[in-house]
């Protein structure tokens, strides 16, 4: 009985195309703006980890709680000895890469060594001189670099761009940064100025300087010290998953604080966070999870009122066809059932054509992306330049699933006249013709 | 009581605006097994609304319709869908073919709708499509056949049930004289093989010559019920 009616659906294309068409527009624009909303979604989160936060940061209480102030005598020492028990004890997927958060003031002489300009800046630094370092694709560097080069000897040092010009800097100057050193004396060293990068982020662009990490340690007398610990995720895991890492990870923390690397101070306490719990990104997510349920729920609404029309217009059409039903003993409601099943199936075939369509423009923005160019980079929002979609399961089954449902559903609400109809006429509602 | 149809002093009021209209007055008829005959009568007479109360699509406003002994009034709504779907087969003026199957699909569809495999029925379905002439177009859509074809797959559609009753509101009157006698007479062979019973509703002089007994109404009264006796002729 299905094959039958399968085969109706596909013969009589006057009465299945018009709700496929709906069906699979609706599918294939909830597939793709989940896909693309994903994309853009995602593209922040990982931008935020890369620059900022790791999709997992391991630091130390004292110094998180104190964060604004960089109290660079509360990160944690013994690096490698806190990388191998991360290693040993996180998941394998899990890249970490230590960093530490900087403040300094930074100088600028004149040709006479007399100040010619100051201002406090906020820095990263990371291991930028290995060859085997990823950071500088995770800050996309190269693509980032607006005027010079990347560094390549100790003592070099990469500036916002905004930042540069604030402080009226040439490439290949010499600066100098003072600040504080690990147990609270100042620190100055002479950095040279090789590059100016643009972040896509106003504040970093503004405030923001590179340095390699082992000049940091130098430079602030931090001998086998960073401030964090960030972890990071291949970009396929979800950030849904974040957490179920993060907690596992938490799991094992007692373990490190029992057994700490020697060299840590006694009131040194590990904590654990995701990206979400940074910056104020759990609030976006949850936003973001409402914005798509409430799209959800209006397209499933649409196309139930598109296809709740389509399926009358349908009875219409085949008013003789579901009366010749009833005259040869159909029960209404098995002949409920059978347009239910034949919605159903034209809702399956729609979804399949939608999520095929809608996941095809997604997984085209995922592999090969729009460049946006400066679209984005006055937005302040952290995000980058090329526009990129997602595949990702979810947004299949919250585009596939409606879908069906809202077509099984028009038809459903349509066949509720076919309960009102009366035997009795048949013969004459049939010989009408 | 061995009759397949009685009809026991049925009455059919139908309320129009604030009037009663009385469409058939309180008529009694008994219908054997195997009868083929027909209700004739000019327009507004009554026929379909008689032949609706006997395929159990509307309820008589009085009196009790029979089918081998169960009376219609007392089943539901399920049971007179299943009553129709085991015991009866209609034929329409208009045909009445699903346009997107084929002549073998449109036959095979009733087994269908009774829970059939189509493996294990389609001998007995090409074997109909075989009683009724239809053996090379087997593959055509309704809409490449001509009206004539169209009522032997309706006939055929009827009748691959084996039900006992075949109701067949005009069945001729839309095709012209020579395709009504062929399905007429393509009836008349199908009633003493299948030996299932034919009613039909018709205008149509034609079909007096085919039929066995005929019964004629007027207003809603039956005026005349002849059988054809011995030697052919109605008395
Ligand atoms: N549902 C209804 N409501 C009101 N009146 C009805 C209804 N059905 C039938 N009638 C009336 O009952 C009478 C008998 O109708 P019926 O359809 O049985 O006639 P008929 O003999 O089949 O006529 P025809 O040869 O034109 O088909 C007609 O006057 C018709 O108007
Ligand atoms: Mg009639």
């Amino acid at each position: 009985m299905i094959r039958w009616v399968l085969q109706g659906i596909l013969r009589d294309k006057n009465r299945s195309l018009f709700p496929f068409l709906v069906v699979t527009a609706g599918v294939a624009l909830v597939v793709f703006t989940f896909g693309f909303m994903e994309g853009i979604f995602m593209g922040m989160i990982d931008s935020t980890a890369n620059l900022d936060t790791g999709h997992l940061r391991l630091v130390n209480k004292p110094f998180y709680d104190e964060e604004h102030l960089n109290p660079m005598d509360r990160a944690l020492t013994g690096q490698n000895e806190t990388r191998n028990w991360l290693i040993a004890n996180s998941d394998p997927k899990i890249k970490w890469a230590p960093r530490i958060r900087w403040g300094a003031i930074a100088d600028v002489p004149d040709e006479n060594g007399e100040t010619r300009s100051q201002t406090p800046i906020i820095g990263m630094a990371l291991d930028l001189l290995s060859p085997d370092s990823r950071e500088l694709e995770r800050l996309d560097l190269k693509n980032s670099l607006l005027d010079g080069r990347l560094p390549e000897a100790a003592k070099e040092i990469l500036l916002g761009y905004e930042l540069a010009r604030t402080l009226d800097v040439e490439l290949e100057q010499t600066i100098t940064l003072l600040g504080q050193t690990f147990d609270g004396g100042l620190a100055t060293d002479n950095y040279t100025v090789v590059g100016f990068v643009r972040f896509g982020v106003f504040a970093m662009d503004k405030k923001m300087a590179l340095i390699d990490l082992a000049d940091a340690q130098d430079s602030f007398y931090m001998e086998d010290t960073v401030t964090d610990w960030l972890g990071f995720l291949p970009s396929h895991v979800a950030y849904k998953d974040y957490k179920n890492f993060k907690v596992a990870l938490q799991s094992r923390l007692s373990d490190l604080i029992l057994h700490p690397p020697k060299d840590w101070a006694k009131d040194d306490i590990p904590i654990v966070m995701s990206v979400l719990d940074q910056r104020n990104l759990d609030n976006l997510v949850n936003v973001f999870e409402m914005i798509k349920k409430i799209f959800v729920g209006i397209i499933v609404l649409l196309m139930v009122l598109v296809l709740w029309n389509a399926g009358l217009l349908n009875g219409i059409h085949r008013y003789g066809e579901l009366g010749l039903l009833l005259a040869m003993g159909q029960t209404h409601a098995k002949l409920v059932w059978l347009l239910g099943i034949e919605a159903f199936a034209i809702g399956v075939l729609g979804a399949l054509a939608g999520s095929l369509i809608g996941g095809g423009v997604v997984y085209y923005l995922q592999e090969v992306g729009i460049n946006m160019g400066d679209a984005f980079a006055q937005t302040g929002m952290m995000m980058n330049d090329v526009m990129r979609g997602r595949v990702t399961a979810e947004s299949f089954l919250l585009g596939a699933g409606p879908g069906i449902i809202a077509s099984v559903l028009g038809s459903l609400f349509a066949s509720v006249a076919l309960f009102q109809r009366s035997e009795a006429n048949l013969f004459r509602e049939l010989e009408a013709g | 009581m061995n009759n397949i149809v009685s009809i026991d002093k049925v009455a059919k009021v139908f309320r129009v605006g604030d009037e009663d209209f009385t469409a058939l007055h309180e008529i009694s008829l008994d219908i054997e097994p195997g009868a083929f005959m027909s209700f004739v009568g000019p327009s507004g007479s009554g026929k379909t609304t008689l032949l609706n109360l006997i395929g159990g699509l509307d309820q008589p406003t009085s009196g009790s319709v029979f089918f081998k002994n169960v009376k219609l009034g007392e089943l539901n709504r399920t049971a007179l869908a299943e009553y129709r779907r085991k015991n009866l087969g209609f034929i329409f003026q208009t045909y009445n073919l699903l346009p997107v199957y084929s002549v073998y699909e449109n036959i095979l569809f009733p087994l269908l709708l009774d829970g059939n495999k189509e493996s294990a029925v389609r001998r007995s379905v090409l074997d109909m499509v075989d009683s009724v002439g239809l053996s090379d177009q087997i593959k055509k859509r309704p809409s490449q056949l001509s009206g004539g074809q169209c009522q032997r797959v309706a006939i055929a559609r009827a009748l691959v049930k084996k039900p006992e009753l075949i109701l067949a509101d005009e069945p001729t009157a839309n095709l012209d004289a020579e395709n009504s006698f062929q399905i007429l007479e393509l009836m008349r062979e199908l009633n003493k093989q299948f030996k299932a019973a034919f009613i039909f509703s018709t205008h149509d002089e034609k079909v007096t010559k085919y039929v066995n007994r005929e019964v004629g109404l007027e207003d809603g009264r039956v005026c005349w019920d002849k059988r054809r006796n011995g030697s052919g002729s109605f008395e």
